[in-house]
Protein backbone atom coordinates (compact mmCIF):
# COMPACT_ATOMS: atom_id res chain seq x y z
CA UNK A 1 0.00 0.00 0.00
CA UNK A 2 1.01 3.59 -0.48
CA UNK A 3 2.21 5.86 2.40
CA UNK A 4 -0.35 7.78 3.80
CA UNK A 5 1.27 10.80 4.00
CA UNK A 6 4.56 11.38 2.08
CA UNK A 7 6.11 14.72 2.52
CA UNK A 8 9.65 15.33 0.60
CA UNK A 9 11.72 18.39 1.72
CA UNK A 10 8.96 20.26 2.96
CA UNK A 11 10.15 23.86 3.97
CA UNK A 12 8.26 27.12 5.43
CA UNK A 13 8.91 29.83 6.85
CA UNK A 14 6.28 32.78 8.17
CA UNK A 15 8.71 35.80 7.98
CA UNK A 16 11.71 35.79 6.67
CA UNK A 17 14.77 34.46 8.16
CA UNK A 18 13.00 31.87 10.37
CA UNK A 19 12.08 28.79 9.18
CA UNK A 20 9.27 26.55 10.59
CA UNK A 21 9.74 24.09 8.36
CA UNK A 22 13.09 23.14 6.91
CA UNK A 23 13.87 20.55 4.98
CA UNK A 24 11.20 18.37 6.19
CA UNK A 25 10.97 14.62 5.15
CA UNK A 26 8.08 11.91 6.83
CA UNK A 27 5.95 9.36 5.42
CA UNK A 28 2.88 7.43 7.58
CA UNK A 29 2.48 4.27 6.77
CA UNK A 30 -1.67 2.88 6.77
CA UNK A 31 -2.45 1.98 10.04
CA UNK A 32 0.63 3.73 11.42
CA UNK A 33 0.54 5.42 14.56
CA UNK A 34 3.36 8.09 14.16
CA UNK A 35 4.26 10.59 17.45
CA UNK A 36 5.67 14.11 16.98
CA UNK A 37 7.75 15.11 19.48
CA UNK A 38 9.43 18.65 20.08
CA UNK A 39 9.88 21.75 22.32
CA UNK A 40 7.04 25.02 21.91
CA UNK A 41 7.81 26.55 18.91
CA UNK A 42 9.54 24.05 16.97
CA UNK A 43 7.20 23.37 13.68
CA UNK A 44 4.64 20.56 14.74
CA UNK A 45 1.52 22.14 14.63
CA UNK A 46 2.76 23.91 11.55
CA UNK A 47 3.84 20.32 10.16
CA UNK A 48 0.86 18.56 10.75
CA UNK A 49 -1.50 21.93 9.56
CA UNK A 50 0.42 21.13 6.06
CA UNK A 51 -1.38 17.90 5.88
CA UNK A 52 -4.52 18.95 5.86
CA UNK A 53 -4.19 22.18 3.67
CA UNK A 54 -4.75 24.63 6.58
CA UNK A 55 -1.30 25.78 6.13
CA UNK A 56 1.01 26.21 2.80
CA UNK A 57 4.40 25.35 2.46
CA UNK A 58 7.28 27.08 0.19
CA UNK A 59 8.92 24.33 -1.97
CA UNK A 60 8.89 21.22 -1.38
CA UNK A 61 6.65 18.03 -2.38
CA UNK A 62 3.25 16.86 0.13
CA UNK A 63 1.00 13.71 -0.96
CA UNK A 64 -1.94 13.19 0.97
CA UNK A 65 -4.30 9.88 0.43
CA UNK A 66 -2.56 9.78 -2.92
CA UNK A 67 -3.54 13.71 -3.22
CA UNK A 68 -0.58 15.76 -4.05
CA UNK A 69 -0.70 19.42 -2.71
CA UNK A 70 1.70 22.18 -5.02
CA UNK A 71 3.33 24.23 -2.68
CA UNK A 72 1.60 27.73 -1.93
CA UNK A 73 -2.03 27.91 -4.89
CA UNK A 74 -3.68 24.96 -4.55
CA UNK A 75 -7.12 24.96 -5.88
CA UNK A 76 -9.97 25.01 -2.33
CA UNK A 77 -12.03 22.12 -4.02
CA UNK A 78 -8.22 19.72 -3.91
CA UNK A 79 -8.19 20.51 -0.46
CA UNK A 80 -11.56 19.85 0.57
CA UNK A 81 -11.32 16.52 -0.98
CA UNK A 82 -8.32 15.60 1.41
CA UNK A 83 -10.22 17.20 4.16
CA UNK A 84 -12.96 15.04 3.85
CA UNK A 85 -10.84 12.18 3.97
CA UNK A 86 -8.76 13.64 7.04
CA UNK A 87 -9.84 14.16 10.67
CA UNK A 88 -8.17 16.80 12.73
CA UNK A 89 -8.63 17.10 16.54
CA UNK A 90 -7.33 20.28 18.35
CA UNK A 91 -5.83 21.53 21.60
CA UNK A 92 -8.71 23.80 22.43
CA UNK A 93 -11.17 21.57 21.19
CA UNK A 94 -13.01 24.09 18.89
CA UNK A 95 -16.54 22.29 19.39
CA UNK A 96 -19.56 24.76 17.71
CA UNK A 97 -20.59 26.35 21.31
CA UNK A 98 -24.47 26.97 19.09
CA UNK A 99 -24.94 23.70 18.52
CA UNK A 100 -25.67 20.86 20.72
CA UNK A 101 -23.26 17.86 20.92
CA UNK A 102 -25.65 15.54 18.09
CA UNK A 103 -25.69 18.57 15.91
CA UNK A 104 -21.49 18.98 16.42
CA UNK A 105 -21.00 15.61 15.22
CA UNK A 106 -23.62 15.76 12.45
CA UNK A 107 -23.15 18.64 10.75
CA UNK A 108 -20.09 17.47 8.59
CA UNK A 109 -22.12 14.62 7.49
CA UNK A 110 -25.24 15.75 6.64
CA UNK A 111 -23.87 18.91 5.18
CA UNK A 112 -20.18 17.86 3.31
CA UNK A 113 -21.27 13.84 2.85
CA UNK A 114 -25.15 14.71 2.08
CA UNK A 115 -25.69 11.94 4.71
CA UNK A 116 -29.72 11.75 5.96
CA UNK A 117 -29.96 13.14 9.07
CA UNK A 118 -31.40 9.73 10.96
CA UNK A 119 -28.59 7.74 9.77
CA UNK A 120 -25.88 10.67 10.49
CA UNK A 121 -27.49 10.87 14.19
CA UNK A 122 -27.51 7.17 14.92
CA UNK A 123 -23.89 7.37 13.36
CA UNK A 124 -23.19 9.91 15.45
CA UNK A 125 -25.00 7.60 18.47
CA UNK A 126 -22.64 5.27 18.19
CA UNK A 127 -19.76 7.45 18.02
CA UNK A 128 -20.78 8.74 21.59
CA UNK A 129 -21.12 5.78 23.02
CA UNK A 130 -17.68 4.89 21.69
CA UNK A 131 -16.20 7.54 23.81
CA UNK A 132 -18.59 6.96 27.22
CA UNK A 133 -20.14 9.95 26.61
CA UNK A 134 -23.90 8.98 24.77
CA UNK A 135 -25.59 10.61 27.24
CA UNK A 136 -24.46 14.38 26.85
CA UNK A 137 -26.13 14.22 22.97
CA UNK A 138 -28.81 16.62 23.51
CA UNK A 139 -26.52 18.99 25.79
CA UNK A 140 -24.02 22.38 24.46
CA UNK A 141 -20.41 22.25 24.76
CA UNK A 142 -19.91 24.45 27.57
CA UNK A 143 -22.27 21.82 29.57
CA UNK A 144 -18.95 19.44 29.62
CA UNK A 145 -15.73 19.22 31.04
CA UNK A 146 -12.64 19.75 28.97
CA UNK A 147 -11.88 16.08 29.21
CA UNK A 148 -15.21 15.08 27.45
CA UNK A 149 -15.52 18.20 25.19
CA UNK A 150 -12.39 16.75 23.43
CA UNK A 151 -13.82 13.33 23.16
CA UNK A 152 -16.41 15.02 21.37
CA UNK A 153 -14.03 16.52 18.94
CA UNK A 154 -12.97 13.00 18.19
CA UNK A 155 -16.21 12.01 17.98
CA UNK A 156 -16.90 14.46 15.10
CA UNK A 157 -13.56 13.93 13.50
CA UNK A 158 -14.70 10.37 12.97
CA UNK A 159 -17.87 11.20 11.89
CA UNK A 160 -16.53 11.59 8.28
CA UNK A 161 -15.10 8.06 8.89
CA UNK A 162 -11.43 9.47 8.18
CA UNK A 163 -8.61 7.82 6.64
CA UNK A 164 -6.41 9.50 8.73
CA UNK A 165 -6.40 11.54 12.04
CA UNK A 166 -4.66 14.34 13.21
CA UNK A 167 -4.12 15.42 16.83
CA UNK A 168 -2.24 18.79 17.89
CA UNK A 169 -2.02 18.49 21.48
CA UNK A 170 -5.04 16.86 21.78
CA UNK A 171 -4.67 16.92 25.89
CA UNK A 172 -2.30 20.10 26.95
CA UNK A 173 -5.69 22.03 27.57
CA UNK A 174 -7.01 19.70 30.18
CA UNK A 175 -6.88 19.22 33.56
CA UNK A 176 -4.54 16.56 34.16
CA UNK A 177 -7.00 13.69 36.00
CA UNK A 178 -9.36 14.41 32.51
CA UNK A 179 -5.85 13.57 30.54
CA UNK A 180 -6.15 9.71 30.31
CA UNK A 181 -10.43 9.44 29.77
CA UNK A 182 -9.11 11.29 25.91
CA UNK A 183 -5.78 8.86 25.48
CA UNK A 184 -7.80 5.62 26.34
CA UNK A 185 -10.08 6.79 23.44
CA UNK A 186 -7.03 7.62 21.40
CA UNK A 187 -5.46 4.12 22.12
CA UNK A 188 -8.46 2.21 21.12
CA UNK A 189 -8.54 4.16 17.90
CA UNK A 190 -4.70 2.99 17.49
CA UNK A 191 -5.38 -0.59 18.05
CA UNK A 192 -8.84 -0.58 15.61
CA UNK A 193 -5.85 0.36 13.27
CA UNK A 194 -6.60 4.03 12.30
CA UNK A 195 -3.85 5.62 11.15
CA UNK A 196 -3.04 8.82 13.34
CA UNK A 197 -0.18 11.65 13.64
CA UNK A 198 -0.40 12.41 16.88
CA UNK A 199 1.49 16.09 18.61
CA UNK A 200 2.00 15.07 22.04
CA UNK A 201 4.18 15.59 25.60
CA UNK A 202 2.63 12.57 27.05
CA UNK A 203 5.67 10.07 27.11
CA UNK A 204 3.78 7.03 28.61
CA UNK A 205 1.47 7.29 25.24
CA UNK A 206 3.86 7.67 22.97
CA UNK A 207 5.76 4.79 24.25
CA UNK A 208 2.95 2.26 24.32
CA UNK A 209 0.69 3.56 21.28
CA UNK A 210 3.24 5.45 18.92
CA UNK A 211 4.87 3.18 16.49
CA UNK A 212 6.99 6.01 15.12
CA UNK A 213 8.45 9.37 16.85
CA UNK A 214 8.95 11.37 15.24
CA UNK A 215 11.43 14.91 17.18
CA UNK A 216 11.87 17.97 16.13
CA UNK A 217 13.91 21.20 16.65
CA UNK A 218 13.44 24.75 14.99
CA UNK A 219 11.54 23.15 11.99
CA UNK A 220 14.28 20.43 11.27
CA UNK A 221 13.81 16.57 11.68
CA UNK A 222 16.12 16.04 14.33
CA UNK A 223 15.37 12.44 14.29
CA UNK A 224 13.21 9.56 13.73
CA UNK A 225 13.12 6.38 15.85
CA UNK A 226 10.82 3.46 17.34
CA UNK A 227 9.87 4.38 20.55
CA UNK A 228 12.09 1.46 22.04
CA UNK A 229 15.36 3.37 20.63
CA UNK A 230 13.73 7.39 21.41
CA UNK A 231 13.15 7.19 24.91
CA UNK A 232 15.81 4.64 26.62
CA UNK A 233 18.80 5.47 23.88
CA UNK A 234 17.76 8.70 21.71
CA UNK A 235 20.63 9.13 18.86
CA UNK A 236 21.00 12.82 19.51
CA UNK A 237 22.19 14.91 22.03
CA UNK A 238 19.59 17.05 21.59
CA UNK A 239 16.33 14.42 21.67
CA UNK A 240 18.28 13.54 25.22
CA UNK A 241 18.69 17.29 26.93
CA UNK A 242 14.79 17.51 25.46
CA UNK A 243 13.86 14.16 27.47
CA UNK A 244 15.29 14.79 30.19
CA UNK A 245 13.29 18.36 30.39
CA UNK A 246 9.74 17.14 29.96
CA UNK A 247 10.87 14.19 32.54
CA UNK A 248 11.67 16.75 35.22
CA UNK A 249 8.40 17.64 34.72
CA UNK B 1 -35.91 35.85 44.28
CA UNK B 2 -36.00 35.69 48.14
CA UNK B 3 -36.31 39.05 48.10
CA UNK B 4 -39.38 39.25 46.24
CA UNK B 5 -41.83 37.82 49.41
CA UNK B 6 -40.23 40.54 51.74
CA UNK B 7 -40.36 43.91 49.68
CA UNK B 8 -40.41 45.58 53.14
CA UNK B 9 -37.01 44.16 54.13
CA UNK B 10 -36.12 44.74 50.31
CA UNK B 11 -36.93 48.66 49.95
CA UNK B 12 -34.97 48.63 53.32
CA UNK B 13 -32.39 47.15 52.14
CA UNK B 14 -31.89 49.14 48.69
CA UNK B 15 -33.18 52.76 50.13
CA UNK B 16 -32.39 52.88 53.66
CA UNK B 17 -29.93 51.31 54.54
CA UNK B 18 -27.79 54.58 56.07
CA UNK B 19 -28.71 57.37 57.00
CA UNK B 20 -27.67 59.71 53.60
CA UNK B 21 -29.24 56.85 51.42
CA UNK B 22 -32.71 57.33 53.34
CA UNK B 23 -32.01 61.36 53.03
CA UNK B 24 -31.72 60.73 49.18
CA UNK B 25 -34.22 58.44 49.05
CA UNK B 26 -36.59 60.26 50.54
CA UNK B 27 -35.88 63.57 48.29
CA UNK B 28 -36.09 61.90 45.46
CA UNK B 29 -39.58 60.35 46.19
CA UNK B 30 -41.11 63.20 47.48
CA UNK B 31 -39.91 64.85 43.80
CA UNK B 32 -41.40 61.78 42.78
CA UNK B 33 -44.61 61.73 43.99
CA UNK B 34 -45.47 65.84 44.09
CA UNK B 35 -44.82 65.26 40.21
CA UNK B 36 -46.90 62.06 39.99
CA UNK B 37 -49.69 63.77 41.69
CA UNK B 38 -49.76 66.52 39.32
CA UNK B 39 -49.61 65.07 36.53
CA UNK B 40 -52.68 62.57 38.17
CA UNK B 41 -54.73 65.56 38.76
CA UNK B 42 -53.98 67.13 35.13
CA UNK B 43 -54.93 64.26 33.84
CA UNK B 44 -58.27 63.59 35.47
CA UNK B 45 -59.78 67.07 35.71
CA UNK B 46 -57.79 69.57 33.74
CA UNK B 47 -57.15 67.38 30.54
CA UNK B 48 -59.72 67.22 27.75
CA UNK B 49 -59.39 63.66 26.03
CA UNK B 50 -61.67 64.36 23.15
CA UNK B 51 -59.12 65.10 20.61
CA UNK B 52 -58.00 61.81 21.64
CA UNK B 53 -61.05 60.21 21.87
CA UNK B 54 -62.90 61.52 18.79
CA UNK B 55 -59.94 60.88 16.51
CA UNK B 56 -58.89 57.54 17.48
CA UNK B 57 -59.45 56.07 14.00
CA UNK B 58 -57.46 58.79 12.84
CA UNK B 59 -54.11 58.13 15.22
CA UNK B 60 -54.45 54.54 14.17
CA UNK B 61 -55.34 53.99 10.53
CA UNK B 62 -55.08 57.66 9.27
CA UNK B 63 -57.53 58.42 6.56
CA UNK B 64 -57.74 54.99 5.02
CA UNK B 65 -61.14 54.45 3.55
CA UNK B 66 -63.73 53.84 6.07
CA UNK B 67 -65.06 50.81 4.93
CA UNK B 68 -62.09 48.95 4.79
CA UNK B 69 -60.65 49.86 8.39
CA UNK B 70 -60.89 46.12 8.87
CA UNK B 71 -57.61 45.83 6.72
CA UNK B 72 -55.34 47.84 8.78
CA UNK B 73 -57.23 46.53 12.80
CA UNK B 74 -56.39 43.02 11.13
CA UNK B 75 -52.74 43.81 10.50
CA UNK B 76 -52.25 45.41 14.00
CA UNK B 77 -54.18 43.30 15.92
CA UNK B 78 -52.11 40.49 14.35
CA UNK B 79 -48.91 42.34 15.69
CA UNK B 80 -50.60 42.04 18.95
CA UNK B 81 -51.39 38.70 18.95
CA UNK B 82 -47.74 37.53 17.69
CA UNK B 83 -46.03 39.63 20.28
CA UNK B 84 -48.12 38.08 22.83
CA UNK B 85 -47.85 34.72 21.34
CA UNK B 86 -44.18 34.90 21.74
CA UNK B 87 -43.90 36.24 25.33
CA UNK B 88 -46.57 34.13 26.99
CA UNK B 89 -47.82 31.82 24.30
CA UNK B 90 -47.84 28.12 25.21
CA UNK B 91 -44.45 26.58 24.18
CA UNK B 92 -45.41 23.99 21.25
CA UNK B 93 -42.47 23.14 19.55
CA UNK B 94 -44.34 23.37 16.32
CA UNK B 95 -45.92 26.85 17.44
CA UNK B 96 -42.52 28.14 18.30
CA UNK B 97 -40.78 26.89 15.00
CA UNK B 98 -42.91 28.99 12.97
CA UNK B 99 -43.33 32.02 14.82
CA UNK B 100 -40.22 33.23 13.27
CA UNK B 101 -41.49 32.87 10.21
CA UNK B 102 -44.67 34.42 10.94
CA UNK B 103 -42.26 37.25 11.86
CA UNK B 104 -41.05 37.50 8.73
CA UNK B 105 -43.93 37.36 7.00
CA UNK B 106 -45.16 40.26 9.03
CA UNK B 107 -44.39 43.28 6.95
CA UNK B 108 -45.36 41.78 3.31
CA UNK B 109 -48.50 40.63 4.80
CA UNK B 110 -49.14 44.44 5.97
CA UNK B 111 -47.93 45.94 2.47
CA UNK B 112 -50.93 43.65 1.02
CA UNK B 113 -53.64 44.30 3.67
CA UNK B 114 -52.60 48.00 3.16
CA UNK B 115 -52.19 48.55 -0.71
CA UNK B 116 -54.48 45.43 -1.87
CA UNK B 117 -54.51 43.47 -4.84
CA UNK B 118 -55.71 40.11 -5.37
CA UNK B 119 -58.82 40.70 -4.87
CA UNK B 120 -58.85 43.74 -2.18
CA UNK B 121 -59.61 46.75 -3.16
CA UNK B 122 -56.51 48.93 -4.09
CA UNK B 123 -55.82 51.96 -1.76
CA UNK B 124 -53.54 54.35 -2.28
CA UNK B 125 -50.73 54.96 -0.20
CA UNK B 126 -51.73 58.78 0.43
CA UNK B 127 -54.46 57.32 2.82
CA UNK B 128 -51.72 55.15 5.09
CA UNK B 129 -51.60 56.72 8.27
CA UNK B 130 -50.90 56.90 11.87
CA UNK B 131 -49.67 53.81 13.81
CA UNK B 132 -50.61 51.32 10.61
CA UNK B 133 -48.10 53.38 8.78
CA UNK B 134 -45.37 53.80 11.79
CA UNK B 135 -45.85 50.54 11.83
CA UNK B 136 -45.05 49.48 8.64
CA UNK B 137 -42.47 51.87 7.61
CA UNK B 138 -40.38 50.53 10.82
CA UNK B 139 -41.28 46.63 10.02
CA UNK B 140 -40.38 46.92 6.46
CA UNK B 141 -37.00 49.20 6.75
CA UNK B 142 -36.19 46.50 9.34
CA UNK B 143 -37.01 43.76 7.19
CA UNK B 144 -35.05 44.17 4.36
CA UNK B 145 -32.37 46.44 6.23
CA UNK B 146 -31.38 43.71 8.38
CA UNK B 147 -30.49 41.20 5.29
CA UNK B 148 -28.86 43.72 3.53
CA UNK B 149 -26.53 44.72 6.71
CA UNK B 150 -25.51 41.12 7.09
CA UNK B 151 -24.56 41.40 3.88
CA UNK B 152 -22.73 44.71 4.42
CA UNK B 153 -20.58 43.16 7.31
CA UNK B 154 -19.51 39.89 5.63
CA UNK B 155 -18.58 41.68 2.30
CA UNK B 156 -16.40 44.09 4.83
CA UNK B 157 -14.76 40.83 5.63
CA UNK B 158 -13.91 39.85 1.81
CA UNK B 159 -10.90 38.46 1.05
CA UNK B 160 -12.30 40.22 -2.56
CA UNK B 161 -10.39 43.83 -2.15
CA UNK B 162 -13.70 45.17 -4.42
CA UNK B 163 -16.36 44.10 -2.81
CA UNK B 164 -14.47 45.19 0.80
CA UNK B 165 -13.43 48.61 -0.61
CA UNK B 166 -17.08 48.99 -1.42
CA UNK B 167 -18.99 47.59 1.83
CA UNK B 168 -16.45 49.72 3.47
CA UNK B 169 -16.96 52.95 1.68
CA UNK B 170 -20.64 52.14 1.92
CA UNK B 171 -20.77 52.09 5.19
CA UNK B 172 -18.43 54.78 6.54
CA UNK B 173 -20.49 56.98 3.95
CA UNK B 174 -24.07 56.21 4.94
CA UNK B 175 -22.80 56.57 8.91
CA UNK B 176 -21.50 60.09 8.10
CA UNK B 177 -24.16 61.69 7.48
CA UNK B 178 -27.27 62.83 9.38
CA UNK B 179 -30.69 60.33 9.20
CA UNK B 180 -32.49 63.33 8.37
CA UNK B 181 -30.72 64.00 5.24
CA UNK B 182 -31.04 60.59 3.48
CA UNK B 183 -34.70 61.35 4.04
CA UNK B 184 -34.54 64.31 2.64
CA UNK B 185 -32.64 62.58 -0.39
CA UNK B 186 -35.19 59.78 -0.57
CA UNK B 187 -38.30 62.40 -0.93
CA UNK B 188 -36.73 64.94 -3.04
CA UNK B 189 -33.93 63.33 -5.35
CA UNK B 190 -34.59 59.29 -5.36
CA UNK B 191 -37.79 60.89 -7.97
CA UNK B 192 -35.20 62.51 -9.88
CA UNK B 193 -32.78 60.05 -10.78
CA UNK B 194 -35.41 57.56 -11.80
CA UNK B 195 -36.28 57.23 -16.00
CA UNK B 196 -39.38 59.42 -16.57
CA UNK B 197 -42.47 57.35 -16.31
CA UNK B 198 -41.43 55.17 -13.46
CA UNK B 199 -42.22 56.37 -9.77
CA UNK B 200 -42.32 55.11 -6.34
CA UNK B 201 -44.61 56.38 -4.01
CA UNK B 202 -43.71 58.24 -0.46
CA UNK B 203 -43.85 55.35 1.63
CA UNK B 204 -41.62 53.08 -0.89
CA UNK B 205 -39.45 56.05 -1.01
CA UNK B 206 -39.04 56.74 2.73
CA UNK B 207 -38.58 52.91 3.26
CA UNK B 208 -35.60 52.60 0.77
CA UNK B 209 -34.11 55.40 2.92
CA UNK B 210 -34.35 54.15 6.06
CA UNK B 211 -33.28 51.16 4.55
CA UNK B 212 -30.27 52.50 3.17
CA UNK B 213 -29.34 54.57 6.34
CA UNK B 214 -30.29 51.09 8.86
CA UNK B 215 -28.57 49.25 7.40
CA UNK B 216 -25.10 50.53 7.37
CA UNK B 217 -25.61 50.51 11.08
CA UNK B 218 -26.67 47.11 11.54
CA UNK B 219 -23.56 45.96 9.45
CA UNK B 220 -21.45 47.84 12.27
CA UNK B 221 -22.75 45.59 14.80
CA UNK B 222 -23.16 42.56 12.70
CA UNK B 223 -19.28 43.27 12.18
CA UNK B 224 -18.12 43.59 15.73
CA UNK B 225 -20.35 40.04 16.56
CA UNK B 226 -18.03 38.62 13.47
CA UNK B 227 -14.97 40.17 15.43
CA UNK B 228 -15.36 38.33 18.18
CA UNK B 229 -15.72 34.88 16.96
CA UNK B 230 -12.28 33.43 17.51
CA UNK B 231 -10.36 32.30 13.80
CA UNK B 232 -10.19 28.86 15.23
CA UNK B 233 -14.43 28.19 14.39
CA UNK B 234 -13.46 28.97 11.16
CA UNK B 235 -11.00 26.19 11.23
CA UNK B 236 -12.79 23.76 12.58
CA UNK B 237 -15.20 23.97 9.88
CA UNK B 238 -12.78 24.28 7.45
CA UNK B 239 -11.15 21.08 8.81
CA UNK B 240 -14.81 19.10 8.15
CA UNK B 241 -14.84 19.98 4.86
CA UNK B 242 -17.33 22.00 4.86
CA UNK B 243 -18.13 24.94 1.73
CA UNK B 244 -16.62 28.30 3.13
CA UNK B 245 -20.19 29.62 2.21
CA UNK B 246 -21.21 26.74 4.65
CA UNK B 247 -18.73 27.84 7.19
CA UNK B 248 -20.06 30.92 7.25
CA UNK B 249 -23.77 30.60 7.46
CA UNK B 250 -23.80 27.34 9.74
CA UNK B 251 -20.94 28.23 12.11
CA UNK B 252 -19.88 31.53 12.28
CA UNK B 253 -23.31 33.91 11.11
CA UNK B 254 -25.45 32.41 13.72
CA UNK B 255 -22.83 32.86 16.69
CA UNK B 256 -22.32 36.66 15.43
CA UNK B 257 -25.62 37.13 15.53
CA UNK B 258 -26.16 36.28 18.86
CA UNK B 259 -23.43 38.26 19.91
CA UNK B 260 -24.82 41.22 18.18
CA UNK B 261 -28.85 41.14 18.93
CA UNK B 262 -28.81 43.76 21.74
CA UNK B 263 -27.32 46.16 19.30
CA UNK B 264 -29.58 45.19 16.60
CA UNK B 265 -32.37 45.95 19.04
CA UNK B 266 -31.48 49.02 20.01
CA UNK B 267 -31.17 49.66 16.00
CA UNK B 268 -35.08 48.46 15.90
CA UNK B 269 -36.00 50.65 18.72
CA UNK B 270 -34.06 53.35 17.38
CA UNK B 271 -35.91 53.11 13.56
CA UNK B 272 -39.38 53.37 15.20
CA UNK B 273 -38.63 56.32 16.87
CA UNK B 274 -36.86 57.94 13.85
CA UNK B 275 -39.71 56.95 11.50
CA UNK B 276 -41.28 59.71 13.83
CA UNK B 277 -38.89 62.28 11.29
CA UNK B 278 -41.09 61.58 8.53
CA UNK B 279 -43.83 63.85 9.62
CA UNK B 280 -41.22 66.29 8.86
CA UNK B 281 -41.49 65.37 5.49
CA UNK B 282 -44.77 65.17 5.01
CA UNK B 283 -45.92 61.53 6.07
CA UNK B 284 -48.75 61.09 8.31
CA UNK B 285 -47.79 58.77 10.25
CA UNK B 286 -48.33 58.62 14.07
CA UNK B 287 -46.29 61.76 14.32
CA UNK B 288 -47.82 63.20 11.53
CA UNK B 289 -51.30 62.47 12.33
CA UNK B 290 -51.00 63.92 15.76
CA UNK B 291 -49.82 67.29 14.11
CA UNK B 292 -52.31 67.19 11.53
CA UNK B 293 -54.87 66.89 14.61
CA UNK B 294 -53.30 69.74 16.36
CA UNK B 295 -53.96 71.79 13.15
CA UNK B 296 -57.67 71.46 13.24
CA UNK B 297 -59.12 74.52 14.73
CA UNK B 298 -61.47 72.15 16.86
CA UNK B 299 -58.60 71.15 18.89
CA UNK B 300 -56.58 74.05 19.11
CA UNK B 301 -54.26 74.27 21.83
CA UNK B 302 -54.61 70.39 23.02
CA UNK B 303 -50.76 69.82 22.36
CA UNK B 304 -50.51 68.33 25.49
CA UNK B 305 -53.01 65.67 25.66
CA UNK B 306 -52.12 64.45 21.72
CA UNK B 307 -47.89 64.55 23.23
CA UNK B 308 -48.75 62.15 26.22
CA UNK B 309 -50.72 59.87 24.15
CA UNK B 310 -48.44 59.60 21.32
CA UNK B 311 -46.13 59.36 24.04
CA UNK B 312 -48.05 56.67 25.72
CA UNK B 313 -48.53 54.52 21.87
CA UNK B 314 -44.40 54.93 21.09
CA UNK B 315 -44.09 53.26 25.07
CA UNK B 316 -46.12 50.58 24.49
CA UNK B 317 -44.85 49.81 21.29
CA UNK B 318 -40.63 49.83 22.37
CA UNK B 319 -41.30 48.14 25.44
CA UNK B 320 -42.96 45.46 23.43
CA UNK B 321 -40.49 45.36 21.16
CA UNK B 322 -37.84 45.34 24.18
CA UNK B 323 -39.63 42.29 25.63
CA UNK B 324 -39.58 40.74 22.52
CA UNK B 325 -35.64 40.72 22.26
CA UNK B 326 -35.45 39.90 25.90
CA UNK B 327 -37.28 36.86 24.86
CA UNK B 328 -35.15 36.28 22.13
CA UNK B 329 -31.81 36.54 24.19
CA UNK B 330 -33.16 34.23 26.82
CA UNK B 331 -34.28 31.41 24.19
CA UNK B 332 -30.65 31.35 22.52
CA UNK B 333 -28.37 31.43 25.64
CA UNK B 334 -30.77 28.66 26.87
CA UNK B 335 -29.45 26.67 24.54
CA UNK B 336 -25.95 27.20 25.94
CA UNK B 337 -26.67 27.87 29.41
CA UNK B 338 -23.86 27.09 31.83
CA UNK B 339 -24.50 24.50 34.39
N1 LIG C 1 0.60 32.20 12.11
C1 LIG C 1 1.93 32.39 12.34
N2 LIG C 1 2.52 33.55 11.97
C2 LIG C 1 3.84 33.74 12.17
N3 LIG C 1 4.64 32.85 12.75
C3 LIG C 1 4.12 31.69 13.15
C4 LIG C 1 2.73 31.40 12.97
N4 LIG C 1 2.48 30.16 13.47
C5 LIG C 1 3.66 29.72 13.95
N5 LIG C 1 4.64 30.62 13.75
C6 LIG C 1 6.05 30.43 14.10
O1 LIG C 1 6.50 29.26 13.48
C7 LIG C 1 7.31 28.50 14.36
C8 LIG C 1 6.72 27.11 14.55
O2 LIG C 1 5.49 27.22 15.22
P1 LIG C 1 4.55 26.00 15.54
O3 LIG C 1 4.44 25.16 14.34
O4 LIG C 1 3.30 26.53 16.12
O5 LIG C 1 5.40 25.25 16.67
P2 LIG C 1 4.92 24.16 17.73
O6 LIG C 1 3.58 23.68 17.34
O7 LIG C 1 5.98 23.12 17.65
O8 LIG C 1 4.93 24.83 19.04
C9 LIG C 1 7.42 29.29 15.64
O9 LIG C 1 8.61 30.03 15.59
C10 LIG C 1 6.22 30.21 15.59
O10 LIG C 1 6.52 31.42 16.24
MG1 LIG D 1 1.76 23.76 18.49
Amino acid sequence: MPPIVKATNLTKSYSKGILALDNVSISVEPGEVLVVMGPSGSGKSTLIRTFNGLETFDSGQLNILGISLDCQNNEERKIRRIRKRVGMVFQQFNLFPHLSILENITLAPIKVQKKKRDDAEQNALILLSQMGIASHAKKYPSQLSGGEQQRVAIARALALKPELLLFDEPTSALDPERVNEVLDAMRRLATQGMSMVVVTHEINFAKEVGDRILFMDSGKVIETSTPDIFFLNAKHERSRKFLNQIKKK
Amino acid sequence: MKNRYKPIKYIKRVAFSNKLDSIISLTIISFGLVFLISLVKWVIFSANWNVVRLNLPLFFFGSFPNDQLWRPGLWISLFAILSFTTLWGPPWSWLRKNLPLLWVSFAPIGVFLLAGGCGLSPVESRNWGGLTLTILLTSCSAIISLPLGIALALGRQSALPVVKKLSSIYIDTMRSVPLIAVLFFGQLLIPLFLPVGLEINRVCRAIIAFTLFVSAYIAEDVRGGLQSIPRTQQEAGEVLGLHPFQITYLIILPQALRIALPSLTNQAVGLLQNTSLMAILGLVELLGIGRSILANPEFIGRYIEVYIWLAAIYWVICTVMALIARHLEQQMSLEKKDL
